[in-house]
């Protein structure tokens, strides 16, 4: 056997990319509530990435002589308690609350899927690692966020740092998981037994065939992160002022409950919206990419 | 409406039904523990004037001492000492009577370094008290103390029973604690309630008081409620007699309920202030100083922030404050334009992202306070004014935990609290004097004028002296632009319509002080 035949069949058909599998798309568009939430999460990064550019007014400026006004023709979702446009601050607070969301994603998923490969391949780091991954597991993410901003203070770094060590345990464990399946198949020992390097076994075999699960993890974890961004936000964790961020600006909005309920409603129906499309899409490639799920 | 319904839930479990027999008040946050002398704490000084005594009292317009344990005194011609004759119808909770010996134990055990008691100041710098008969306590001090009677009414100088001190020890203040005062100290859950009863003997109110003893309650109970939605839903469901922390922003609410009364405490002196750090070199300039405290608009704060809560504060000391001075109050002046020609003359220069900068260094201050009360907004509005003349305030809101720990280090440019005080040499003797460096003198203010002023003022023989040099300091201060005052925040009581002869006092942010006169109607 030479190192060439193992390119094929099962490992190369998931080199070519999580997207490019035969009608995921399609499959995907089918799914009308996936549709929906994709175009809805589609709409509202666009409007987050171009928010300097669609925002109707300067989401710091402030007015006291316009304070909590409820929404009519000139401020569409009102002023808040010093009068800024809360619709403004909304673009602007949703491009962070998604920042934050990406960044816990992204940089959680690549040293959890990492941890948990690494777990897998190298036998003797088992142990050490998951024992790690436990030990985190144990300290919620409000807690973590707690204790990072009272060591740095609070800010969006403190929450993007606690959203990472909340998502690693869980993406190591999936990744670990996945990872282990692999590790059953012929083709890995095979590799090993022809002088393939660990580096490529580890890349083009093991973890191109972990992604697509990684991957749909993470897409259900992006919601939570969202939640879990919010509610540190929402405890003072996070942005401070006068950077608009979701959670915060729902905060901001309960003192005034009783007499400008659109303060704190409408970032809070924004975080709804996030993380309601975020799990529908979460789901949908659930759906498109397990196996146990297709029929 | 679901947090009203969550706190009128909450309110209920929390209280049973109002019986006619106690009294139910209800606040926000609780203390460390009820030791007078230990703590610089409100929320140890309201609990403290309602079961102990001080010699003197203070009257309704916040700055007579009237006769109290002390029911005259007369005044050596040097100011030093001051003689004492007490009443001789007063006795603790305990039974035990009071007399001259009592006074003498309770300053000794302030001006006790053991105790550490951070307002040991308030009672000047003691030579020496004897009790000269049972009823007489003389009261020598190094040097004239202008202010000296004034400042025996603070909750810091209430008289302590050496044999309560001395057998509940370090629980002192805790589990316990002996006084004169019209109530008597039950029993304490931290952060839940606080339980008095009446003192039935007691019989020696100040004139302020039409009743002089004893209360009209059988019990005083104090819940603590640290949500501000479930002490407005509690009031409002009759939960509760009286608040005088009642949520500033749902005041007009309050003001609307057919069951609510709002009083606002007249007199009442408390200052929320933006402070200066002018050791740091970017507000070390007191140009750019006046820049910030002129850039922004108080009576749009007052009204839009506070929702008509507080008014303008123009000047440090407030004008109905004594010794207040009149030629401070057109120092500030708010006008946009000049602030930014002083930031321009002082060398701070627009950038390119609308930031002021000088040698590259970017014109963003931090900003530390609590991350409670009224601050956090008002931070937030001046924020929003500063943004307009290229000043970009950093705010860094601490937990209130922490924040006085971390107010006391260096490394931050400007500081918010809100000060409740009793008059301009109070005030100022507390923030201004150089011996106060780091904390509470926050500011780094080391000048030898302002000290010796300053001394000038508390060792005055006559009022007009003492006026005079509180002036002068004012005056000083308030040119060098160490403070930005933004507020004079109101102070409101919120009770029950059946409640009646509730006039709430200023004392330390304490409406109810002594409450001898309140009672609920049948």
């Amino acid at each position: 056997m030479s190192a060439e035949t193992l390119d094929t069949g099962f490992a190369r058909e998931s080199e070519t990319g999580v997207f490019a599998r035969a009608g995921v798309l399609r499959r995907l568009a089918r799914d009308r509530a996936a549709a929906l939430a994709g175009l809805v999460l589609t709409v509202i990064v666009l409007a987050a990435l171009f928010a300097p550019w669609i925002a109707p007014y300067d989401p710091y400026f402030t007015d006291l002589t316009k304070v909590m006004r409820p929404p009519d023709a000139e401020h569409w979702f009102g002023t808040d308690n010093t009068g800024r446009d809360i619709l403004s601050r909304v673009i602007f607070g949703t491009r962070n609350t998604l920042i934050l969301g990406l960044v816990g994603v992204i940089v959680g998923g690549l040293i959890g899927g990492i941890m948990g490969i690494f777990a897998t391949y190298y036998r003797r780091l088992d142990g050490w690692i998951m024992r790690l991954v436990d030990i985190m597991l144990a300290f919620p993410a409000i807690l973590i966020g707690l204790a990072v901003a009272a060591i740095f203070g609070a800010g969006l770094s403190a929450v993007a740092i606690a959203l990472v060590v909340a998502t690693v345990p869980a993406v190591a464990r999936e990744a670990r998981g996945a990872a282990m399946g692999v590790m059953g198949h012929d083709f890995m020992e095979a590799g090993r037994a022809v002088g393939v390097s660990d580096g490529a076994l580890i890349w083009r075999y093991l973890t191109l065939n972990c992604i697509s699960t990684i991957f749909v993890f993470l897409t259900l974890r992006f919601g939570q992160i969202i939640l879990t961004g919010s509610a540190l936000g929402f405890l003072g964790m996070g942005a401070q002022p006068p950077t608009a961020e979701l959670g915060m600006m729902a905060a901001q909005g309960r003192d005034f409950l009783f007499m400008a309920p659109h303060i704190a409603t409408i970032p809070s129906c924004v975080i709804f919206v996030i993380v309601l499309a975020a799990n529908l899409l979460g789901d949908a490639f659930r759906d498109v990419f397990d196996p146990r799920l297709q029929t | 409406m679901i947090r009203l319904a969550l706190g009128m839930s909450l309110a209920l479990c929390v209280t049973g039904p109002a019986t006619a027999q106690t009294l139910h008040l209800m606040k926000g946050i609780d203390a460390p523990h009820y030791d007078a002398q230990r703590t610089t704490w409100g929320p140890t000084s309201d609990i403290v004037n309602m079961f102990q005594d001080t010699l003197v009292a203070l009257d309704w317009d916040g700055r007579t001492p009237v006769p109290y344990l002390a029911k005259s005194w007369t005044i050596s011609e040097d100011g030093r000492t001051y003689t004492f004759k007490l009443r001789d119808d007063v006795s603790f909770c305990s039974g035990k009577k009071f007399t001259a010996e009592d006074v003498v134990y309770s300053f000794k055990r302030l001006k006790d370094p053991a105790i550490k008691a951070p307002y040991a100041w308030r009672a000047g710098v003691i030579k020496e008290l004897r009790a000269t008969d049972p009823y007489t306590v003389e009261y020598e001090l190094e040097e004239p103390y202008s202010e000296l009677l004034l400042q025996l009414t603070m909750f810091t100088n209430v008289i302590h029973n050496k044999e309560s001190v001395e057998a509940l020890g370090k629980d002192y203040g805790i589990k316990g604690a002996d006084g004169t005062g019209p109530w008597c100290f039950e029993s304490w859950q931290p952060r839940t309630e606080i339980v008095l009863k009446r003192h039935d003997a007691y019989k020696w109110g100040p004139s302020l008081y039409k009743n002089k003893g004893p209360v009209k309650f059988e019990k005083l109970s104090v819940k603590i409620m640290p949500e501000e939605s479930s002490r407005v839903a509690a009031m409002m469901a009759g939960q509760f007699d009286m608040t005088h922390q009642f949520p500033p922003q749902f005041i007009a609410q309050a003001r609307a309920a057919p069951m609510l009364t709002v009083t606002p405490a007249k007199p009442n002196f408390q200052l929320l202030y933006f402070g200066f750090k002018t050791t740091r070199p970017m507000v070390s300039d007191k140009r750019v100083r006046e820049a910030m405290s002129i850039a922004i608009n108080r009576a749009e704060i007052a009204k839009g922030v506070l929702l008509g809560n507080a008014d303008p504060a123009f000047t440090i000391v407030d004008s109905d404050a004594l010794d207040h001075d009149a030629g401070t109050r057109g120092i500030v002046k708010e006008d946009v334009e000049r602030a930014k020609a002083l930031l321009d003359e002082a060398g701070w220069k627009i950038g390119s992202d609308g930031v002021r900068e000088k040698d590259s260094i970017k014109l963003q201050p931090k900003v530390y306070y609590t991350q409670a009360g009224n601050t956090p907004r008002v931070a937030e509005a001046i924020q929003g004014y500063l943004r307009r003349i290229g000043v970009q305030w950093q705010l860094q809101p601490w937990d209130s935990t922490i924040a006085s720990a971390k107010m006391a280090e260096q490394d931050y440019e400007i500081w918010s609290v809100t000060v409740p005080y009793l008059s301009a040499g109070d005030l100022m003797n507390i923030y201004f004097d150089s011996r106060n460096i780091p904390t509470p003198n926050r500011m780094n203010w080391k000048d030898t004028e302002t000290d010796e002023w300053l001394k000038q003022g508390r060792s005055a023989l006559t009022d007009t002296d003492r006026a005079k040099y509180y002036a002068l300091v004012q005056q000083k201060v308030m040119r060098e632009h160490l403070w930005m005052p933004v507020l004079n925040i109101n102070m409101d009581q919120v009770a029950n319509k059946k409640i009646t002869d509730a006039r709430p006092h200023m004392i330390y942010q304490n409406t109810f002080y002594k409450g001898l006169d309140v009672s609920r109607q049948k």
